[in-house]
Parts: C-alpha cells; sequence; structure tokens
C-alpha cells in the first residue's frame, strides 16, 4: 500500500505540515527516512533520527484533517483497522526485530502530550512564575545588611565552570524545548505556518545537539556539588523555621534546604532529561517506538518541572538574594552574606582561611610607577 | 534577487574575496618587516630549531601539563571539533566540492559529526568561560578576544540550526554568519590560526641557533 | 659627561624607538598572542603574588597597543576608522615600568608553556630599548649605565681594586695571573660581581688553566663582561661595552674570550655582540662552562675524588634555556659529583632564581625579587636533603644568596669552576 499514498509526499517539515492527510505522514516519513538511511551522507541519519522526532512530536494539521482515503487508494478506518491488527511498518530509527511505527499507541500518546501535558505544563510555567513574583511581592529583595570587605572562597573554579557550562546548554535547550512543546499553539498564530516550520526546525536541530553537553555537565555538576547537598540535621530546623520564608536567618551550612531541594529536583530531573533524551536524539539505542513514546512523556514531564523550578533558582540566585550572585560569578563571596545565610559554613571557611593566613607569607604588594627617584 | 539569492552569491563571493585577500595582505604586511641577519656565530641549525619549535609547542612540555590542564583540555575539544566540522561535515564537504574545489572527499559520517559539534561547542564554552572567570584571563582580555569567540559560536550555532537541511532559510542564515566571520576574520585575532606558525618559528629559529628548543 | 637617561620623559620616543626595532619576528608574536594567560603559569613573580598584571604577555600591552595603532598591516585603515587603539600616554608607561623591569627576569620560561611559541622575554628585552629611551627605566639601570660607561663596571670596579684581588688569589693558589699578555689565546673576562663577591673564581681559574696548560690573560684595561646595557635595554651602552671587549681582544690578538659565569654576559658578547657592533668578531667567544667541559672531555683537565654531598645545579637562564648551554655544565659536574640529582624541570625548563635581567640591580624590586625566590625555594625544597646547590652565574649566585638568608635556609652555593678546581688531579 505504501507506494502509492506515499509517492507524492515531500520529505521536508514545510510538507508535513502543508500535508491535508497528516496522519499518513506518519507512513510517508517511515519511508522517507528508510530514503534517507541509504544515503551516504551524514545528514541521512541525522535526518532520520529527527524526522522520527517529528513523527513524535510535530503534526499539529493531525487533529483538524480526516485520515486517509482523499486520494481513493484505501480508506482511514481500513488503515486504521490494519493497525490495530498489528499491520507491521518497518522503522529504522529503533532496534527492534518487528519495529512498530504506525501503531494505535502513538494516537493515546499524541493526546496525552496534545491534552494534558501541554494544558497542565502550561499552567505548571504559569503558577511558577506568579509564584516567583509573589515572594518577590511577599519578602522583596533580600538585602545585605552590610558589605565587610572581606571576602570568602564559595565555588571553586571548576564548580563555578560546570554550573555556568549547565546553565548555558540548560538556557539553550529550555527555550528551544519551549519552542517544539508549545511553539505550535503560541508561536504559529504569529509567526504563520511556514515561518514556524523554519524555526521548529532550527530548535529541535539546536535541542539535539546541545542535549549531550546537558548530559554531560548535568554529571560533572553532581559530582562536584553532591557532598555539600547531603541532608544535615539543620536542614530540619531550617525547615521547622520556616526557612526564608520569614524575615531573619536560619541557620545553615554551605546549601539551606531550599538550595539543596533544587540540587535534588535539577539533579534528578536532569538524570531524567539526559537519559530520556538520549533515547529521542539517539532512536537507534530504543527497541520500539513505544519506549520512545515514554521516554518522550518524561522528558517532557522533567523538563516542565525542572523549568519551573529553575526559575525560582534564577531569581533567588541574582535579584532575590544581594551578594549571592557573586559567588557564582568570581568564585567569593561577602562575609557578611556568609554569614547571614550561610553562618554553620561561614565559621568553618573563616577558620580555615586564617588558618592558611598562618602557613603563607602575603606577597610584596604591588608598587604603582612611579617616577625613578633623582 | 532575493535575500537568499544575495547571500549566497554576491555576498559569498564578496567575503570570501576579503578574506583571501585581507589575510594575505596581513601576513605579508608582517613578513615584509623582515629580520636582520644574525651575525654571530650558530651553536646550531635554525632551521631545524624552526620545524622543532613549531612542532614542539603543540604538545605540553616543561613540566606545565598539570597547571594549563583546563586550557589544554578545552583547547583542543574546541579546535579538533571545530577542524573536523570545518573540512569533514557533509555539508561543507558537498560545498566545497561544488563551490570551490572541484573536488570532494569522504565526509564524517553522522556520529562522527555529532562527536565534532558535541566537542567543538563545549571547548568554545568552556574556553569562554575560562576568559571571563580567570583574573589573569579578564585582566588581558580585549573587545576582539570576545567578538572572535562569540561570532565563532554563532556561526558554529546556526549550522547546527541548519542540520535538517531542509529550509533554504536556516542555510541561508548559517552562510550569513560565516560571511560575518570570514570577514572579520583578516582583521581580528582570528589570524592566529596563521600567525602561530611564524611566531613558533621565529623562535624556534633564534633559540635553535643557540642549540637549544625551549 | 652626559646621561644615559633622556632629559625628559617622553612616551612618543619610547613608542617609536620599540617600533623601530619591531621586525617580522617580534610583530608575529604581538600578532599571534590570543591572550590564552597560560604564560603566566610561567611566570614566578604571577605565581608567588597571583596578581594578574604579572601574566608576562600583560607586561607587553602599551607596546603592543602601540603597534597596532602605528605599524601592524592594516593599522591605517583602523586608525582612519576610528578602530586602532588609542596613542600610549606617559602615564600608562610610568604604571607598566615597574612591570617590564621589577617583575620580568628577561628569564624567557613564558615561552615555554605558550603555545604559539611566543618569545615574550625577547619581546620585553625590545620594550625595554623603549622604555629606557623614553626615559622610564629604573633609577639604579640609569645609573649603573652611567656608571658602565664612566668606569667600565657597572658596580664601580676599577683596575687597582682588580689588581689587589688577583694579587691575593696569587698568593692564595701560588699561581701567577697573566695579565695584559699579548699574543695569548684566551682572554679571560670577569663579572664585577665576581672580582667583588667571589674572587674565588679567578684563583679557581688559575688552577683549572695551569692544568689544560692554556696561555691565557686578563686585561686591566677591559675585565668586565657585564652588560647593563642589555639589561636595561639600550642598544647603545650595550654596543659600547661590548665594543671595549672586542677591541681589547683584537689589540691583545686573543684567539678566544672566555665569557665568564654569568648569565646575560655570555647573550650579550655571543648572541648580541656583533649584531651590535654590526660585524663578526676576529676571536670565538667560548663560555667557561663550555670550555671546561671540552677540556675535561679532552682529558686536559683531570678530577679526581667527588663531592660527597648531595648537590643540585641551579640552571642559569641565559646560559641554559636562552644560551643553549645544557649539557656541558653537567658534564662539569659528573666529573666531580656523579651523583648529583636534577630539581624537577631541571635545564631548559629550570626556574628563574629572581634577579636575572638587571631586576637585582633594582633596589624597588628587592621586596618582590625576595618573594619570587619562593618558587625556586619550592624546587630545592621538593628534592630534600641537598647540602649544596651548584650554578653557573655569579649574579644568580648572589641573588640566591641573599634569598637564601632572607628565608633562613642553611644551603652553601657554589660556582661551577671552583667546585672542579677543588677536585684536580694534583699537579706532578
Amino acid at each position: 500500500m505504501r507506494g502509492g499514498q506515499t509517492a507524492g509526499f515531500a520529505s521536508n517539515l514545510r510538507a508535513i505540515h502543508d500535508a491535508p492527510l497528516a496522519l499518513f505522514s506518519h507512513v510517508v516519513i517511515e519511508r522517507d527516512m528508510r530514503d534517507l538511511l541509504r544515503w551516504p551522507s551524514f545528514g541521512g541519519l541525522c535526518r532520520a533520527a529527527m524526522a522520527a522526532l517529528l513523527i513524535l512530536l510535530a503534526l499539529p494539521s493531525a487533529a483538524e484533517s480526516p485520515p486517509g482515503g482523499t486520494r481513493g487508494e484505501q480508506s482511514g478506518s481500513e488503515l486504521w483497522r490494519q493497525i490495530r491488527q498489528g499491520q507491521a511498518f518497518n522503522l529504522s530509527g529503533t532496534t527492534s526485530g518487528t519495529p512498530v511505527l504506525v501503531q494505535s499507541e502513538g494516537a493515546a500518546w499524541r493526546a496525552l502530550r496534545n491534552g494534558p501535558i501541554s494544558t497542565y505544563g502550561g499552567w505548571l510555567l504559569a503558577a511558577a512564575a506568579a509564584g516567583v513574583g509573589l515572594f518577590y511581592v511577599a519578602r522583596g529583595r533580600i538585602r545585605l545588611s552590610r558589605r565587610s570587605g572581606r571576602t570568602l572562597p564559595r565555588f571553586t573554579h571548576a564548580e563555578r565552570a560546570a554550573h555556568w557550562f549547565v546553565a548555558a546548554t540548560f538556557i539553550l535547550l529550555a527555550a528551544s524545548g519551549l519552542v517544539i512543546l508549545f511553539g505550535k499553539y503560541v508561536l504559529q498564530p504569529v509567526i504563520g505556518v511556514g515561518a514556524f516550520a523554519v524555526v521548529a526546525s532550527a530548535a529541535l536541530q539546536g535541542h539535539n545537539l546541545f542535549g549531550p553537553l546537558f548530559a554531560v555537565g548535568i554529571v560533572a555538576m553532581f559530582v562536584l556539588y553532591l557532598k555539600d547537598n547531603w541532608p544535615r540535621a539543620a536542614d530540619v530546623a531550617w525547615v521547622l523555621k520556616g526557612g526564608m520564608f520569614f524575615k531573619g536567618h536560619v541557620s545553615s551550612w554551605k546549601f539551606n534546604f531550599g538550595e539543596k531541594t533544587w540540587f535534588w529536583i535539577s539533579s534528578l530531573g536532569g538524570f531524567a532529561l539526559a537519559g530520556s533524551g538520549l533515547l529521542l536524539d539517539f532512536p537507534w539505542l530504543a527497541e520500539t517506538v513505544q519506549q520512545l513514546q515514554l521516554a518522550h512523556i518524561v522528558h517532557v514531564i522533567a523538563a516542565l518541572a525542572v523549568i519551573a523550578a529553575s526559575l525560582g533558582h534564577m531569581y533567588l540566585g541574582t535579584i532575590g538574594v544581594e551578594g549571592a550572585l557573586e559567588g557564582m560569578t568570581t568564585g567569593r563571596v561577602d562575609e557578611t552574606w556568609a554569614l547571614e545565610h550561610h553562618d554553620l559554613w561561614a565559621k568553618d571557611v573563616i577558620a580555615a582561611e586564617a588558618e592558611k593566613a598562618k602557613t603563607t607569607t602575603p606577597a610584596p604588594p604591588f608598587v604603582p610607577g612611579r617616577a625613578p627617584a633623582e | 534577487m532575493d535575500i537568499i539569492g544575495f547571500i549566497e552569491g554576491p555576498l559569498w563571493y564578496f567575503s570570501a574575496t576579503v578574506f583571501v585577500a585581507g589575510a594575505l595582505w596581513r601576513l605579508a604586511g608582517i613578513l615584509r618587516f623582515g629580520r636582520k641577519p644574525d651575525l654571530s656565530v650558530p651553536r646550531g641549525s635554525a632551521l631545524a630549531g624552526a620545524v622543532r619549535g613549531f612542532f614542539l609547542h603543540f604538545v605540553p612540555h616543561g613540566g606545565f601539563g598539570r597547571r594549563t590542564a583546563f586550557h589544554l583540555f578545552a583547547g583542543y575539544l574546541f579546535h579538533i571539533g571545530l577542524f573536523a566540522l570545518l573540512f569533514w561535515a557533509a555539508p561543507h564537504v558537498a560545498f566545497l566540492e561544488k563551490r570551490v574545489l572541484g573536488f570532494g572527499w569522504e565526509p564524517l559520517p553522522h556520529w562522527g559529526f555529532v562527536i565534532a559539534a558535541e566537542a567543538a561547542f563545549a571547548g568554545l564554552i568552556l574556553l569562554w568561560f575560562r576568559r571571563i572567570s580567570d583574573p589573569v584571563l579578564r585582566t588581558i582580555s580585549d573587545a576582539d578576544d570576545h567578538i572572535g569567540s562569540w561570532l565563532t559560536f554563532i556561526v558554529m550555532l546556526t549550522g547546527c540550526l541548519a542540520l535538517q537541511e531542509s529550509h533554504a532559510e536556516l542555510r541561508a542564515l548559517h552562510m550569513l554568519t560565516v560571511e560575518l566571520w570570514l570577514i572579520y576574520f583578516p582583521f581580528s585575532r582570528l589570524m592566529h590560526a596563521v600567525t602561530f606558525v611564524f611566531s613558533r618559528s621565529y623562535t624556534g629559529a633564534t633559540y635553535g641557533r643557540r642549540g637549544v628548543t625551549p | 659627561m652626559t646621561s644615559v637617561r633622556p632629559e625628559a620623559k617622553s612616551a612618543s620616543a619610547a613608542v617609536e624607538k620599540f617600533l623601530a626595532l619591531t621586525d617580522a619576528a617580534v610583530a608575529s608574536y604581538l600578532e599571534a598572542c590570543v591572550h590564552c594567560g597560560e604564560c603566566a603559569e610561567a611566570c614566578h613573580f604571577y605565581l608567588v603574588t597571583e596578581d594578574p598584571r604579572y601574566t608576562p604577555t600583560h607586561k607587553l600591552r602599551p607596546m603592543a597597543r602601540a603597534y597596532r595603532r602605528h605599524k601592524a598591516p592594516f593599522a591605517p585603515l583602523k586608525r582612519a576608522l576610528g578602530l586602532a587603539p588609542s596613542e600610549v600616554t606617559e602615564a600608562e608607561l610610568e604604571e607598566w615600568a615597574p612591570l617590564v623591569y621589577d617583575s620580568c627576569t628577561l628569564c624567557g620560561r613564558c615561552t615555554v608553556v605558550c603555545p604559539m611559541g611566543i618569545d615574550i622575554a625577547g619581546a620585553i628585552r625590545k620594550m625595554r630599548e623603549g622604555m629606557t629611551a623614553g626615559g622610564f627605566a629604573p633609577a639604579d639601570l640609569y645609573k649603573a649605565a652611567d656608571l658602565a660607561i664612566a668606569t667600565g663596571s657597572p658596580l664601580g670596579v676599577r683596575e687597582k681594586a682588580l689588581r689587589k684581588t688577583i694579587e691575593i688569589q696569587e698568593k692564595k693558589t701560588g699561581i701567577p695571573v697573566p695579565l695584559d699578555r699579548k699574543g695569548a689565546d684566551y682572554l679571560v673576562i670577569l663579572s664585577a660581581m665576581e672580582i667583588v663577591g667571589f674572587p674565588g673564581t679567578i684563583g679557581a681559574l688559575a688552577k683549572l688553566f695551569r692544568q689544560a696548560g692554556i696561555s691565557w690573560t686578563i686585561s686591566t684595561k677591559t675585565f668586565e663582561a657585564t652588560n647593563v646595557g642589555i639589561q636595561m635595554g639600550s642598544r647603545e651602552v650595550a654596543a659600547t661595552l661590548v665594543g671595549r671587549i672586542v677591541a681589547v681582544a683584537e689589540e691583545l690578538g686573543v684567539k678566544y674570550v672566555i665569557s665568564p659565569e654569568c648569565g646575560h654576559a655570555y647573550g650579550a658578547l655571543k648572541w648580541e655582540g656583533p649584531n651590535l657592533i654590526g660585524r663578526a668578531y676576529a676571536f670565538e667567544v667560548v663560555h667557561i662552562v663550555e670550555l671546561l667541559a671540552r677540556l675535561l672531555k679532552e682529558g686536559r683537565i683531570r678530577a679526581r675524588g667527588r663531592d660527597p654531598r648531595r648537590l643540585t645545579f641551579h640552571d642559569p637562564c641565559q646560559l641554559v634555556r636562552r644560551g643553549g648551554l645544557v649539557e656541558e655544565p653537567r658534564a662539569v659536574l659528573q666529573a666531580v659529583a656523579p651523583d648529583f640529582v636534577e630539581m624537577k624541570n631541571a635545564g631548559p625548563w629550570n626556574v628563574c632564581c629572581g634577579g636575572g635581567g638587571g631586576v637585582s640591580t633594582n633596589s624597588r624590586a628587592e621586596p618582590l625579587r625576595l618573594a619570587a625566590f619562593r618558587c625556586k625555594k619550592d624546587q630545592i625544597d621538593e628534592l630534600g636533603g641537598i647540602e649544596a646547590m651548584v650554578t653557573a652565574c655569579a649574579n644568580c649566585r648572589n641573588v640566591m644568596e641573599e634569598a637564601i638568608e632572607h628565608y633562613g635556609m642553611d644551603l652553601p652555593i657554589v660556582g661551577l669552576g671552583e667546585l672542579l678546581a677543588d677536585y684536580l688531579e694534583p699537579s706532578a
């Protein structure tokens, strides 16, 4: 059946979007993928992977169009019957012996993705943003009482490198990911179908390329930051006293309970994103397309959770808490900041610094240039 | 002519001309200063020193491996990834074959492309992070350093955004950034891709005559 | 007599002089630097202070800017478009003077680490030419230059003092030192520091040369090997001082001039000298360590016994990394101390004493110089149990002896020639 139905379709995204028979584009792309895979160029494999993702992610016009039959060869209901009865279509993206791309679970998955996940996900992000705004209104900027002028080392060069590496890739991934997830609701109506096809293609390619970098970064970050994020007794007291939600400061080690929560959300969420993302990025790692669908659901849910939480982190790390950002940029924080926010840790560091100062002789100060003495 | 046609036609020829002519001009301008003949009696060969100096500085030596590990790792990661992409990415091979050289070669397979791209991005992000965070780098860096880094990053990024090879708009966007990069190259520190040969060789030759290559 | 120091300071004079000396090599150095900052890791002044201003390439900055404004290939275009760096100012060069003079010993270790292979020390050597011409060099160096021009020695050592020192050594060793002898094969010149601080060197040479059967002489007219012109960056002063040695050597008709145990004096006479005076010499320049290694190999000097102490060798930068004498001092050491231990990264990669390149002459730099010795100290401490350190440069020796005292260490320093002279086979 494939030949007659699919011959007229082009392989690119725009054709998919333009196709009135979007359901059939499952088949179309499957065929195209086989063609692409035969290409000697790198682009073939790459496009095949992308195409597989596109099938999973970007079929905006599918819901509106009646399935099948417009060319007169086969009715939509007959096609679906074959599918339900387990008609196999070769999918070269995954490795199982009888790969199935066109399958009815796909419809269920798509309904979930385009329905509750998109809807509640959107609400979650809106709620997180509103929460940050509300916190700002209620608590205001948490100011530093005064600057001591002395600084303490807070983050090593490696810790900062890992953080900014993850931050950079996360922002690129979050932006492109949100385009992929919400673009057709938010962007497409504004910029049009054709332009959105271009943006979606770019977002997808960028997303796929930066994903593995994030995966490496999040593992490095986890290793570097784990020891200070292990739960300690002080965390209980911090929670009982209401943490940062009230005026005044609660005792804490290097990271308070709130920061530790962010660490674990971002790490575990990051691992889920990385693991599921690798399957989506390299579909041949998966056996069946159902695994890809599951990976995708995990990916979207984890992404929404981490993005929502990251709004809080970004707020508190920049404007929310005065004096916090410099720790991550210069590696050092003001002593007052350290004592006010992380007293237990600060006392340790101050003692260690004093010990270090005892054993090292300070280098002579820089002598600025001056006229040679007459 | 539409804008895509302009980017892929006249602007390409213009930028390629600026790149080649500018780089040659700058190189000739440097070499034109010449060197006075050295009248001292040599203890070794200047030529051997130049060759040795050129290759020696590809590898860490002199016991600095540990202290320079970050830069060494990120630097090689970026440069190897970049060169693999530049000369072995399939669209680049096809482009060079069709538009520049008239012959092609076996491009990287897809997995090779992905690894090269990840390496190049990771290396460049790490190098730039070091530039903005390390006190030494902050002291010595100037606008040119940042513009060069960002321009290269954007060129790589737009290249990857166009990876689906399905949209002329994305391909043209990549071309446009490449053209900006090519025009910027001869006037900037990106020229280090050429001048490093001379700095290493001059030093190698100077000390080769003295019987040592530091 | 006029002073080497110009009457008024002038940034434009400094820039002009530097740019005149910017050949294709220096231009390619300034062009190739990608501001990677690795050179900081090689600089002992940065390592002990962690002050980013001591990053070697940063020390070149004003001249790099002047080059981009005035001399680089696209300079006129960039000036026309307002994209060229601004003019170098007097205040800027004032600020940079300590970076160029106090915190650089021209040791050249930064070249080793530079991925672009840039000879930063060589470029700073040329920057100093500009600084001196513009009046920005340290007062002590101008003073030393004036003294060297007037008396022949930067420390003001005159013929009378030399004769007195030689007399004492003759008495000690019982060997006469031939003075002003025409037709001798070898002319010995000395570093002022040897005459003043380590006169034993002269006696050692007498012993060594007697065994080797060498015909040699010292000129009472020109006996100074050190060259403050090279250190401060004054080609004129340097050429004058080299010219004096060349004149006396050619007048006496010697075949060889022996460069003494002094780092920069070797580079001044051997590598820069012919280019400074604009012609090749009628004699050959040989370094004392090179000569001793050769005589040992030929069997003309025979060592007996060995030094029982645990020894290590400090490589003087200008002899080893920038002079090419890597194997020779080791061959000499092997003859009398076969078990001497090498420091980590010894040879062309060794750490500087902290006082080369005129830094030890510059009193303003003293605290920094003593601090910088910590890098050397770390190298020594790492070996553990070192009982004496051998070197082949009187300036290194003097600088390190001061620093060793400053750090309360107990470590004698021995000149390489003296060490060998102590273990000579007794003459029959």
